[in-house]
């Protein structure tokens, strides 16, 4: 498989912070890979790398082959941001036609992706009043106009409703198999481990494991005990059996290789617990897992 | 530089201008209209052979041609650093230098504008004595001089937000107009304002507008500007690396 995205190495700082060090990612044609991690795991300094917004202080980043830094290998990259403000006053179709001569590209390369993107309707508005979601979609539409080796999507899918959610990726699977690679960055963990090939995960600015989706959960708890409990976090979190916790409000979410145990010693310590069930872990929980263990 | 992508920057720029000209309007009308108010006050007066109201096309015209391109591309830049637009025009196959060249051009077509209407107001008030070539010239000289202000305009767009841009920007224009004798001659204000005044780029591309008119020296006016476009371009540079990084 052509690699489409190489990092070697890669080192940042800011100050005294080490915001990357010494991270490897290959992501080849057609494959899709996330990068998860907790907040300042170095995911963002990494895409800027990848992106060509920061140097690669140590070690090395390339797109195709090629530095992002220069404005020619960029023609490769197509990137999705997380919230874009678009001018007030250009036009849908303004902004479509325009990435696609700023890619290189002939004009009328912006109508069939203007067209699989639903935005066709939307052309004569100004892009500054679409919803969130055609918003999202008009930015897909940019990158996608320049056909791109590799798509850079930062939460690309944040706010949009499940069907316009399905629709992107349904897109992107097709650019997929036409050979585009795909580096995501999401914090809707269950939705990467539906797409992505493979996921890799970063905290503290070091790759902790690397794997399909399967094979991470496969490291780690393959069950999550839910449960509304009067019990504290320390307490629980020093049951047998707990190798990650997590409390989303309402509910904590213990994951753990022995449910039978832990649920007699939760049911002993709070005979009050209720909304009890048991789950298969997923992708979500093992994440959480290798972080807390710091798993290498 | 792509001729094709700077069209499609260029285009983009003139479309925020035609399509929200509200900012430039103010920029348009506030300098020519001080300009109808004196040149309809003093404008026939003379001296040494050129009118007050056409030595004021050069002061004047200096006043309105720095405030379009001082304030539309440093805001421009803030407000598109602000909503993350710079943010994907640097991550684009686009040169960032090819689309800060945009804005800069986009506003030249209202700098002409201005002087256009300028010279248009001082002929229907009487008080146009100077013929077309040396009011080409001038032109040429404020619409040319006027770019290191532009350079300037995006140093504080780098640095700071849109709203503050505008507000900085304006601290800068206003005392710079009013000390280098934009508005007012320095003939008639405090000998103080004359000595500050030689210290500014503003005077400078002013003195070297009406020098198009009255023939008077250039070489100090024109190294003063020369010097002034480096330094800005020096800033401008450090301030994107710091804005980028």
């Amino acid at each position: 498989m052509e690699t489409v995205l190489g990092v070697r190495g890669a080192r940042h700082h800011y100050g005294a912070t080490q915001a990357l060090d010494g991270v490897d990612l290959d992501v080849g044609a057609g494959e899709c890979v996330a990068l998860l991690g907790p907040n300042g795991a170095g995911k963002t300094t990494l895409v800027n790398q990848v992106i060509g917004l920061l140097p690669a202080r140590a070690g090395s980043v390339r797109v195709c082959g090629g530095d992002p830094r220069v404005a020619s290998t960029r023609r490769q990259l197509g990137v999705v941001q997380q919230s874009l403000g678009f001018p007030n006053t250009l036009k849908v179709s303004e902004l479509v036609v325009g990435a696609a001569v700023r890619a290189g590209k002939p004009r009328a390369a912006a109508g069939p992706v203007m067209a699989e993107l639903d935005l066709t309707e939307l052309a004569g508005r100004r892009a500054s009043k679409l919803s969130g979601g055609q918003k999202q979609r008009l930015q897909l539409a940019m990158a996608l106009v320049a056909d791109p080796a590799l798509l850079v999507l930062d939460e690309p899918t944040a706010g949009l409703d499940v069907p316009t959610r399905r629709r992107f990726w349904q897109i992107l699977a097709e650019r997929r198999e036409r050979g585009a690679g795909v580096l995501l960055t999401t914090h809707l963990i269950e939705e990467s481990s539906a797409v992505a090939d493979r996921v890799v995960v970063l905290d503290r600015g070091r790759v902790l494991a690397e794997g399909t989706p399967d094979e991470l959960v496969a490291r780690l708890p393959d069950r999550t005990v839910i449960a509304r409990t009067v019990l504290g976090l320390e307490r629980l979190q020093a049951l047998p059996g707990v190798v990650s916790l997590r409390n989303d409000g309402e509910h904590v979410r213990l994951g753990t290789r022995a449910p039978e145990a832990l649920l007699r010693v939760l049911l002993a310590q709070d005979p009050g617990l209720t909304d009890l069930r048991v789950e298969g872990a997923g992708l979500e929980e093992a994440v959480a897992g290798l972080i807390e263990r710091g798993v290498a | 530089m792509n001729t094709k992508i700077f069209g499609v920057e260029l285009a983009d720029e003139l479309r925020g201008i035609v399509r929200e000209p509200a900012a430039l309007f103010f920029s348009i009308i506030m300098p020519v209209g001080f300009f109808a108010l004196f040149v309809s006050l003093f404008g026939k007066f003379s001296a040494g052979g050129v009118s007050a109201g056409t030595t004021m096309i050069a002061t004047f015209g200096a006043f309105g041609v720095i405030s379009v391109v001082l304030l539309n591309p440093g805001i421009g830049v803030a407000s598109d650093r602000e909503r993350g637009w710079l943010r994907a025009k640097q991550v684009s196959a686009v040169p960032i230098s090819v689309t800060l060249a945009a804005k800069v051009v986009a506003a030249l077509p209202y700098a002409a504008g201005v002087l256009v209407a300028m010279t248009a107001t001082a002929a229907v008030t009487g008080s146009l004595t100077a013929p077309l070539p040396a009011l080409l010239r001038v032109l040429a000289v404020l619409v040319v001089g006027a770019l290191p202000f532009a350079l300037l305009s995006l140093v504080i767009g780098f640095q700071v937000g849109a709203g503050a841009a505008a507000a900085v920007l304006n601290a800068i224009l206003i005392p710079a107009s009013v000390l280098s004798g934009l508005w007012m001659p320095l003939e008639i204000m405090p000998a103080f304002f004359g000595d500050v005044a030689r210290f500014l780029p503003t005077y400078h591309l002013a003195e070297l507008a009406r020098a198009q008119l009255t023939g008077g020296p250039v070489l100090t006016h024109v190294l003063v500007l020369l010097g002034f476009a480096l330094v800005a371009a020096t800033l401008a540079a450090v301030s994107y690396r710091h804005a980028r990084s």
